[in-house]
């Protein structure tokens, strides 16, 4: 009996394990067999290896081969245990030095010819090499970009099983291919002056931007609901390298290339409102993939005409919205992927779009828009901080010009002063923005705004949840952040009581 | 050499082999009802052991390795025709066992014998 063992990494959610390749050559009949739970992608492993190791000329051992992946209750999936197989048989069989298998993670799906391919999941896949102590990386010379922007690894890429075995004795690897030259589209990219009028919401929008908080967006339509909240990514400042590591990972598991480096702005996810409920938080039969939520993580996501959304799809968001985490138990294993997102919802009023439109006239039946509101539910409404309203921007702004609105760029930089001065008071207590300060800490740890006995008739008048008490808190803090403030005024509490309530105050008039 | 006489070619050589390997061959294209047993052979020792031959002979390589032909239908085959064989015995068999024999035979060269020992 012949055997040699590399290693490999197997991912459920963003975390890895390192994974042990065994390959033991037998005598007898010759067969190849797997064992070690793996998914279909994985078993046609044995094929793909055993044909391109013929292609370049290395053979496949006449005998029966056991590959064992090791922990062996682990469910594997996907396709990046190739090159791993393959170093392992031809270590076994003593075609290569299984002394350079040592300490060295190997990464890549091989093609019938013997090339290799990038795999999905490459950068959490490094990570988990780094933090486990392994020293060295094989990777796809392809992805050798994205492999760059992890420290503390020496990585070799290859193209083919030939350089792999050059590796292995001891070569440099392939060089980065020379990077492919894409035609940039002429489009140029969303601004916010591009809004016409609409003060009011761009200051909800800002407010938003500073402090992360969900928005909600409801008007008629046409008012530029959704060319707001596509504008919203613009205002967000550059992620944190920390947080641009945890974004990059979730979007390399997504199969998206990272050749251009480390994912720096805040995502943007806009599922469309037949969205299902896998593809909004993330699901699959063995390991639960990233969905929506995931992909928005640390950045927006955008339901545009919300009530159309499932409401089981929404309210498979509400834990989430809370823990800025998504929990995916399956019978195998269990994923936890990040999900701390900003929602933005837009809606119009009710089903014709044109209720409480000044000088429109709704076509619904009181009832239709009644049900229409209700869409979306108490409980995902209670977790949004700002309900904004739009009213249709007069037609005589539009046509004698609007007073010049402000741009993206001075609007981000009022937001990255605010997030700068949340983060020097927040620092010491471990966040970042408002929207994340718990409750608890709200009330006791921070230097109390004036006027919160406002806040307390609001509670007892039953105005307000207690929930809602913390969301309005939160968002006097930013606004005070935002006219550079030490402590929140009450001129602020009353601003954030009336964006956290919305329509509701307007029409009782008591604020 | 014509393809029907290739078999009868594989198994004159690997009997050879084995005689070779000091083996008495009991028994060569034994047949009933259910099939045929290639070569039925006695390795000597302490004891001695009864040994089922498959022999399979290939021309190249193309389609895989000789012993690659022998499949898991093909042992289970060779296993009940090992009974048959066995029930028409008038004397106790202690010790038996099954091996494959692969015969390569490339065109001018010597042929390359492939002995596999306890296949099932």
């Amino acid at each position: 009996m012949r055997q040699a063992m590399s290693l490999s990494v197997a991912l459920v959610g963003v975390t890895g394990t390192i994974i042990e390749v065994e390959a033991a050559i037998g005598s007898g009949l010759p067969s190849t067999t797997m064992v070690g739970l793996p998914d279909t992608a994985l078993k046609e492993a044995r094929d793909r290896c055993r044909a391109a190791m013929s292609a370049v000329g290395a053979g496949w051992p006449s005998a029966p081969v056991t590959i064992n992946l090791s922990p062996a209750t682990l469910p594997k999936a996907g396709s990046h245990y190739d090159l791993s197989i393959a170093a392992a048989v031809a270590a076994a069989r003593g075609a290569c030095d299984a002394s350079g298998l040592a300490g060295l993670a190997l990464f890549g799906e091989l093609g019938l010819d013997g090339k290799v391919r990038g795999v999905r999941g490459l950068l959490p896949a490094l990570l988990t090499a780094v933090a486990k102590g392994l020293a060295r990386a094989v990777v796809p010379a392809v992805q050798l970009r994205e492999a760059s922007l992890v420290s503390g690894l020496t990585v070799y890429g290859v193209t083919d099983l030939a350089d792999l075995f050059d590796v292995l004795a001891g070569g440099p690897g392939a060089a980065m291919p020379a990077p492919v030259a894409v035609a940039v589209p002429l489009r140029t990219a969303p601004d916010l002056a591009d809004v016409a009028g609409q003060q009011e919401a761009k200051w909800a929008l800002e407010v938003a931007a500073a402090g992360r908080h969900h928005l909600y967006l409801h008007g008629p339509p046409g008012v530029g609901k959704t060319l707001l909240a596509e504008r919203l990514p613009t205002l967000l400042p550059d992620l944190e390298d920390a947080e641009a590591l945890e974004v990059s990972a979730i979007h390399s598991l997504c199969g998206v290339n990272l050749d251009s480096g480390l994912v720096r702005r805040p995502p943007y996810a806009d599922p469309h409102h037949s969205a299902s409920l896998a593809s909004l938080v993330g699901g699959g039969a063995r390991v639960a993939m990233p969905g929506a939520i995931s992909r928005a993580h640390r950045g927006v996501l955008f339901l545009d005409e919300a009530p159309e959304f499932p409401p089981r799809v929404l309210e498979a968001m509400r834990v989430p919205l809370e823990s800025g985490r998504v929990v995916l138990a399956r019978s195998e294993a269990t994923a936890v992927y990040p999900a701390s997102f900003q929602l933005v919802l837009a809606a119009n009023p009710c089903p014709c779009g044109l209720a409480g439109t000044p000088g429109a006239e709704c076509r619904c039946a009181p009832m239709a828009v009644r049900r229409y509101a209700t869409r979306v539910s108490g409980p995902i409404m209670d977790r949004i901080d700002i309900h904004q309203r739009l009213r249709p921007v007069r037609s005589s702004m539009l046509v004698n010009g609007v007073p010049a609105a402000e741009s993206s760029a001075v609007v981000a930089a009022r937001v990255f002063d605010a997030r700068q001065r949340q983060r020097h008071r927040l620092a010491g207590l471990g966040w970042q923005t408002n929207a994340e300060v718990p409750g608890p800490v709200l009330r006791k740890e921070l230097p109390a705004p004036q006027g919160t006995e406002l806040l307390s008739k609001a509670l007892a008048r039953g105005q307000l949840s207690a929930r809602g008490v913390d969301k309005v808190l939160r968002l006097a803090w930013t606004i005070a952040d935002l006219s550079g403030a030490e402590v929140p005024q009450l001129e602020h509490l009353h601003t954030a009581l009336a964006m956290r309530r919305g329509e509701d105050l307007e029409r009782s008039g008591d604020g | 050499m014509d393809k029907d006489d290739v078999w009868h070619v594989g198994e004159d050589i690997a009997a050879a082999h084995l005689t070779g390997l000091g083996w008495q061959v009991v028994e060569r294209n034994w047949r009933c009802q259910a099939g045929e047993l290639d070569i039925i052979a006695v390795e000597p020792g302490t004891p001695a052991v009864l040994v089922f031959c498959e022999v399979k002979c290939r021309r190249s390589t193309a389609y895989g390795q000789p012993v690659e032909a022998i499949t898991e239908s093909k042992l289970a085959k060779l296993r009940q025709l090992a009974l048959y064989w066995l029930q028409a015995q008038h004397r106790p068999i202690p010790s038996l066992r099954f091996d494959g024999i692969g015969v390569l035979l490339r065109g001018g060269s010597k042929p390359e014998i492939d002995h596999r020992r306890g296949i099932c």
